[in-house]
């Protein structure tokens, strides 16, 4: 493993506030107020200084936005910004890549310790940032600006704003590329450094940092738009400050980032004690490999406070990689909906409640030199889905908490880039966003939205088909819900998409890049039998008729209707694409919740009627059988659903036998399983599954079959992808042969049971 | 005389205003009949009537016209009582509203509610999909047709959706604006099988790009096109056979009207009908005494709506958000920006205190209202801190239970909060007044605007015990509290104010430079269109003015702003001057230097607005002057009033504005009671009656946030 000397010191990690504010030398003075005057802050004051602040926030958001060149910030909401204390601790974030919060506070630590004494920390000073080894930002197409606030002559607090910037260098066009081999293939990292003194951009920074791009203008305009942002914060932060005094504003801003902290405190404690588990996958380290890299997590709760321990994690290899900023940004990405939805995102606050036990030189917490440009939607949004299904798991086990259990959401984000020459003979790069419209995952109570979006970024957007044909030289065949594709469950998986698209008005064929995990196992996790959602599948059908077909008045609805060559796209690839290849795109579905045999067959037959869920898969998956008119067959239905009972039977060595019968009430460890004085219990039928805190799970009936037997939406030869082999794994009640998991994992992939205290 | 008659039926109240081409203006107020609303229609006519001593008929004789504002579409929409319609599209791309572009899960909602992502949803969709069906053709982006229409197919799809019993059909296909012979035709397939069938074209309805949008504006239209004509053509009839021989007119989104026996055909544009009154007539009367720029607020017991009127024109946007889905249809740009008197105060869970955006309703209400409601309102605040008068709310209409409101107030943040009533009180008002303000100031902002260089007005019945208040936080100029003869129904009276409007639009995507005779020939064509529909209302107008425009933006930048554009042919040099403005617009609204303009330009959607002025002018009628009374003879009582936490309760003058006239100056503190509201002065304002009645509020010295 590549390690560089000298490297370690732009590593920022979050520390004890009273260690860093003793490390700022005293030259630089820190606005800080005491636990008195937050405690005597009057309710009025507070509610309105806090409503003033997030005015402030909000009002920084909408001017980056709409500064913004880049159709990440206007399509994608790829950005975010905050306002810290004097520290650096997040009092306010924004409502878009929640990702980012976790990596702006790094910024501020690591300015704080390396720049006070040289070349300062002064007023009127921003500084641009795009290491995400520091922080700022993921990765190094996340350009920061952040900017100190004096007030007095005191260090006040600390503004910042961050976008995806579409190229700054590197090898291939967008700054990232499968064929990286260390960072020195991608994009500079340059940690911080003064872009604006005394309130003037420096020209000489801005062309050290726009030389690097292949849109230098719009790199530019981008960071201008977050000076401007950093400017309408503090404008507005020093007129409310002038009002209400210093004071006064810091301690309602350390109040709210306490009130966060003692909330998700609160919600911590309601919940039991316990450790839970989960396993997810990078297929693919770069272009033409074929492995399968693994990211461990073990989740403790005990009292108040969580604790994410990595260990186990796969090596740094190859271009998947992400920093220390990635793996934090991956457990914030899922503790801010999951656990704070109705908490106020002071995150600085929320961020004291957990700790982080990762491996340095990990997949997940790489060091320098390692390729990361990937980082965000690789590793780091994997480390999400492993959070949200621990996080899930928790929650299931109290009934209280029971409404925010939620299913994994699409497992990555599905990269294809395409570039070329447009219609109007201009070169283009573009982003098929589309696939923005990945699916929620299942809760207990109610199926996964469908096409719903990504769940790191609670405002995404996907384009109409008209936009995309008048800015890119492109027929879309089709762009529509893929039916099945939703995790199946007693409660589905909401669906996601596709799109088929054809070169259109260009005389030159496209290159194209396919970056995506997710295609031999599944990232999108079903929780309590709940099947996961699909694996993503791109496809390039080489030499194709389509545009015959429609030559000839017919356009094609399904793959089947397209005929030439099919290349299976990797998870990391760089190709062309001709003009005449067909390019079809089908992103990630959520989880399902619960085993779809038990799902209500009126929900199965509305699914079919609103082509969700194909009336082969209502038959072979949920056991649901319909008559001619689309209505449940109830005898049919009731018999076909004792048939797949008995198949899993049969496939797992169970022979029938008396079960005591269902248990109601009591502890539960989610839909299927009861416990009671320490037992665990099958819910259905009472039929005991083994002792908590052993490893009964591994001791269940269970079958492993190929991958395609979980359903249509599964890929059914791995080794297509992969050399591993990929099982549809289910472990069965041994009473009712109720699925109590189901998963899509490679052959090896551990059982553990979760372990709660009663 | 000649009168015309603005008739506003809102959920609870039917207003109706008429004026006189004499300048008298009269208006009357009775209780909405749902869900039969032409009766209440003619009810409040009659009243009407009576009040200018005239039979229903003399009244309906001497009427130019009746301008009409109906919540009926809209409200059809927001509950899902619509009717049941078909949709056919482009194969491929019939999940576009079902997609939703993935902003259909958060549209239209407020922060807090896309923060918590766990409970956010998409709505039900606007059709099942049994009904939505893909019909084989294509045309690309130039227009050119890649698949000629299959008729086979098409008429086959059309038989289906016949078969499930559809009320209408909504046709929408990809690209249709830039070529629609597939949705002509298709329409003529509809009507071989079902002659005289509700049919709603994109082309016609929403001719601009982005499919979702269009697609959902065709289907919301279609979906209350019908039933909009079963309500109005009686309505017609009965006003008819009551003596009307002038036109019926509907309020449009856009502040102008349509006639009713066209609005069923454009459905969705009668949506923002009655959002849109109140900033008509502020429009109206900003014209009457000089303000060229207002922030309009209309605060009700559950919705604070706030317009803007820019160099005397109200802020219009081209799109709306109805339901979650956003909607291609031109209005006055109102937004509700939470919640008015009847927020509920309330403490989370970690004991912050917070104001609305949850309001008690007209059911159960205010805990004052003693009608069940035990959570606080801000109403309930307003009556404990004295500034409400329990016996003399809206004129004695109602009477308020102090009681109810203190145990409110007491139970649910006083006590936990460890506060007295009253300081919960006070904490209730000034953090509502704050919210406000930054809310207010967001829309300003957000249209590029400085709060500053605004005049408010504060109308509805709760916005004028709040307005001293948030409008000084956001340093506006003075406050107008529109009291004259109109205020009683001030949205009724933008009705009858307004003129008649038709918008006609068409996208027709490019990149710059475009052709100048291509512009030319397209706004010349667009000019005839909006002219012959202007002419197909059936009113004798004054004169035509139209107005041209263009969507641009900068090719790499998201935001499109609709710029002016010079009337006649247009010649190159004109549409760089286009541009310019453009360029500069962008600046003004965005920030300076904000623009990418090495990435070009394109313009997106070309619009004409034409606007026919109708000959009787509207206006606000003198008030009667004072005739040698003082401000003193209008003194009915004291009683103490907190109006600013930092002073507590003080002693403070009421005035009954029935006996203030023009030129009267009250210092502050003081509260004027009037029958429809409750107007605040604070000890740093001075309050002054101007000729026409209203009540104009000014800070005595400079302060600013």
């Amino acid at each position: 493993m590549s390690w560089i000397p000298g490297s370690e010191v732009y590593d920022s990690r979050p520390l004890d506030p009273e260690t860093l504010r003793a490390a700022v030398p005293g030259t630089l003075r820190l606005h800080t107020v005491g636990q008195a005057a937050i405690d005597d802050l009057d309710p009025l004051t507070y509610e309105v200084v806090r409503h003033r602040l997030w005015s402030i926030t909000d009002e920084m958001g909408e001017t980056l936005k709409r500064m913004s060149g880049s159709v990440v910030v206007t399509e994608a909401n790829d950005f975010d910004f905050a306002l810290c204390d004097e520290l650096g601790q997040e009092v306010q974030i924004g409502l878009y890549n929640t990702f980012l919060s976790a990596s702006l506070d790094l910024a501020v630590y690591w300015t704080l310790q390396h720049r006070a004494d040289n070349p300062g920390i002064s007023e009127g000073d921003m500084f641009l940032c795009n290491d995400p080894w520091v922080g700022g930002g993921l990765h190094q197409n996340d350009a920061t600006v952040f900017a100190p606030m004096f007030f007095d002559g005191q260090l006040f607090g600390w503004t910042s704003a961050v976008a995806h910037e579409l190229d700054v260098g590197g090898v291939a066009p967008g700054s990232w590329t499968p064929r990286a081999q260390d960072v020195f293939w991608e994009s500079l990292p340059t940690p911080p450094i003064k872009v604006v003194r005394d309130g003037v951009l420096q020209r000489d920074v801005e062309d050290m940092w726009t030389r690097r791009s292949r849109m230098p203008r719009l790199v530019a305009l981008d960071l201008r738009a977050k000076v401007g942002a950093n400017v309408t914060g503090q404008t507005r932060l020093r007129r409310l400050l002038e009002t209400y005094g210093p004071d006064t504003v810091k301690a309602v801003m350390k109040r709210m980032m306490d009130d966060a902290e003692q909330r998700l405190r609160a919600k911590l404690r309601d919940l039991p004690d316990g450790t839970w588990h989960a396993t997810g996958y990078q297929e693919h380290s770069g272009m033409d490999d074929r492995g399968v890299y693994k990211i461990a997590l073990a989740m403790t709760k005990t009292g108040d406070r969580l604790t994410f321990d990595f260990r186990g994690t796969a090596e740094q290899t190859g271009m998947i990689n992400c920093p220390y900023s990635g793996v934090r940004a991956g457990i914030m990405s899922s503790l801010l909906p999951v656990l704070a939805g109705d908490i106020p995102w002071a995150a600085g606050g929320l961020m004291r409640c957990f700790d982080i036990v990762v491996d340095e030189g990990s997949m997940i917490n790489a060091s320098f030199p390692a390729a990361v440009g990937k980082g965000p939607v690789g590793p780091a949004w994997a480390v999400g889905n492993l959070v949200n299904e621990c996080l899930a798991k928790m929650l299931d086990s109290r009934p209280q908490s029971r409404a925010a259990v939620q299913s994994v959401c699409g497992g990555t984000f599905d990269m294809v880039a395409l570039a070329g020459i447009d219609q109007r003979q201009y070169p283009f790069v573009s982003l098929v966003m589309d696939t923005m419209a990945g699916g929620y995952g299942a809760g207990v109570d109610r199926d996964g939205v469908d096409t719903g979006g990504m769940f790191v970024i609670p405002m995404g957007r996907a384009p109409d088909a008209e936009m995309t044909e008048f800015t890119s030289p492109v027929l879309l065949l089709w762009r529509r819900e893929e039916i099945d594709s939703g995790g199946p469950g007693q409660q589905r998986g909401g669906v996601s998409g596709s799109v088929c698209l054809i070169p259109h008005d260009t005389p030159v064929p496209m290159g194209a890049v396919f970056s995506g995990t997710g295609k031999a196992a599944t990232q999108n996790a079903g929780l309590a039998g709940g099947y996961p959602g699909n694996t993503q599948l791109d496809l390039v059908i080489r030499g194709s008729d389509a545009r015959d077909l429609l030559a000839a008045g017919q356009v094609p609805r399904n793959l089947d209707d397209i005929h030439g060559q099919r290349d299976v796209m990797a998870s990391e690839v760089e190709t062309g694409i001709g003009l005449q290849d067909a390019v079809f795109v089908h992103w990630q579905s959520g989880g399902g919740y619960g085993d779809p045999v038990r799902r209500d067959p009126a929900e199965v037959a509305h699914d079919v009627r609103e082509a969700k869920v194909s009336p082969q898969a209502a038959a072979s998956i949920y056991g649901v059988v319909l008559d001619g008119g689309g209505e449940v067959d109830e005898a049919a239905t009731t018999g076909r659903r004792a048939d797949l009972l008995a198949q899993r039977r049969a496939a797992s060595g169970i022979s029938p036998r008396d079960v005591p019968g269902s248990v109601d009430g009591g502890e539960a460890l989610d839909v299927n399983v009861a416990v009671s004085a320490g037992q665990v219990l099958c819910r259905h039928c009472g039929t005991g599954l083994g002792r908590l805190g052993e490893p009964f799970l591994a001791e269940l009936p269970r079958i492993e079959a190929s991958p395609g037997t979980a359903g249509p939406h599964v890929w059914a030869d791995p080794s297509t992808y992969v050399d591993v082999p990929v099982v549809f794994r289910q472990v069965l009640c041994p009473g009712c042969a109720t699925a109590l998991l189901s998963q899509v994992v490679p052959s090896d992939h551990p059982l553990v049971a979760d372990h709660i205290q009663p | 005389m000649t009168y015309v008659i603005g008739v506003d039926v809102g959920g609870t109240f039917t207003d109706a205003v008429a004026a006189g081409d004499d300048g008298t203006m009269l208006s009357a107020k009775m209780p909405s009949t749902p869900p039969n609303y032409a009766a209440g229609v003619i009810q409040v006519l009659e009243a009407l009537a009576g009040r200018a001593g005239l039979s229903l008929a003399d009244l309906l004789a001497q009427a130019s016209h009746i301008s009409h504002g109906t919540t009926s579409t809209l409200n059809a929409l927001v509950t899902g009582d619509v009717g049941k319609v078909g949709w056919l599209t482009t194969v491929g791309h019939r999940d576009s509203i079902y997609i939703m572009n993935v902003v259909g899960r958060y549209a239209g909602n407020s922060p807090e509610q896309i923060q918590d992502i766990l409970k956010t949803r998409k709505p039900t969709p606007l059709v099942p999909k049994s009904r939505a069906k893909e019909i084989v053709e294509r045309i690309d982006y130039k227009g050119s047709v890649i698949v000629p229409l299959d008729e086979d197919q098409a008429r086959a799809a059309i038989a289906e959706l016949l078969a499930e019993d559809v009320e209408a059909i909504a046709v929408s296909l990809l690209w249709s604006f830039r070529n629609p012979a597939h949705e002509a035709r298709l329409r003529e397939l509809i009507h071989e099988q079902a002659p005289g069938l509700y049919v709603a074209l994109s082309s016609e309805l929403s001719p601009r790009i982005r499919e979702f949008s269009r697609n959902a504006t065709t289907i919301m239209s279609t979906q209350v096109g019908p039933s909009l004509g079963r309500y109005l053509e009686p309505l017609d009839q009965r006003l008819r056979q009551h003596g009307l021989t002038g036109a019926l007119l509907v309020m449009q989104g856009t502040g102008g009207t349509v006639a009713a026996r066209e609005a069923p055909k454009t459905a969705i544009t009668t949506v923002g009908s009655v959002l849109t009154g109140g900033v008509t007539g502020a429009a109206r009367l900003a014209e009457q005494l000089g303000h060229r720029n207002v922030i309009c607020t209309d605060v009700g017991g559950t919705t604070f709506l706030v317009g803007l009127i820019v160099d005397g024109e109200p802020v219009e946007a081209t799109t709306a958000v109805i339901n979650q889905h956003v909607i291609d249809t031109p209005m006055l740009k109102v937004q509700v920006i939470g919640s008015g008197g009847g927020a509920i105060a309330h403490l989370d869970a970690g004991g912050n205190l917070h104001v609305g955006p949850r309001s008690a309703q007209a059911v159960p209400g205010p805990a004052c209202y003693d009608q069940g409601g035990t959570e606080p309102t801000v109403t309930d605040a307003d009556l404990v801190l004295g500034i409400i008068n329990p016996d003399n709310f809206l004129g004695g209409q109602k009477k308020l239970s102090a009681q109810r409101a203190r145990d409110a107030i007491g139970a649910r943040i006083a006590r936990p909060l460890g506060l007295s009533v009253e300081d919960a009180a006070a904490a209730i008002f000034a953090v509502q007044n704050e919210q406000t303000a930054d809310l207010v100031r967001k829309v300003a902002v957000e249209s590029g605007q400085d709060p500053r260089e605004f005049v408010m007005y504060a109308f509805g019945g709760a916005g004028p015990m709040h307005c001293f208040a948030y409008g000084a936080q956001l340093g506006v100029k003075e406050t107008v509290v529109p009291l004259g003869q109109s205020a009683a129904a001030f949205s009724a009276f933008g009705l009858a104010a307004s003129n008649i409007t038709v918008v006609k639009e068409i996208s027709d995507p490019a990149t710059f430079p475009v052709a100048a005779d291509h512009v030319t020939k397209t706004f010349t064509e667009l000019e005839a269109a909006a002219q012959a529909a202007l002419g197909a209302q059936g009113v004798a107008v004054e004169q035509v003015m139209l107005r041209r425009e263009v969507d641009i933006r900068y090719s790499m930048q998201l935001a499109e702003l609709p710029t002016p554009v010079p009337a006649g042919p247009l010649t190159d040099a004109d549409l760089q001057g286009v541009v310019a403005e453009f360029e500069s617009r962008y600046a003004r609204t965005f920030g300076a230097g904000t623009g990418f303009a090495d990435a070009g330009f394109q313009f997106i959607t070309y619009r004409v607005h034409a606007t026919g002025v109708l000959p009787v002018k509207v206006t606000t009628p003198a008030a009667e002057p004072a005739a040698g009374r003082g401000v003193g003879d209008a003194v009915s009582g004291r009683r103490p009033v907190l109006l600013d936490p930092r002073r507590g309760f003080e002693k403070t003058t009421i005035y009954d504005y029935a006996r203030l006239a023009p030129g009267h100056v009250i210092i502050g503190p003081a509260i004027v009671e009037v029958p429809t509201t409750t107007v605040a002065v604070s000890a740093a304002d001075t309050a002054e009656i101007d000729d026409f009645g209203n009540l104009i509020l000014r800070r005595n010295r400079e302060e600013q946030s």
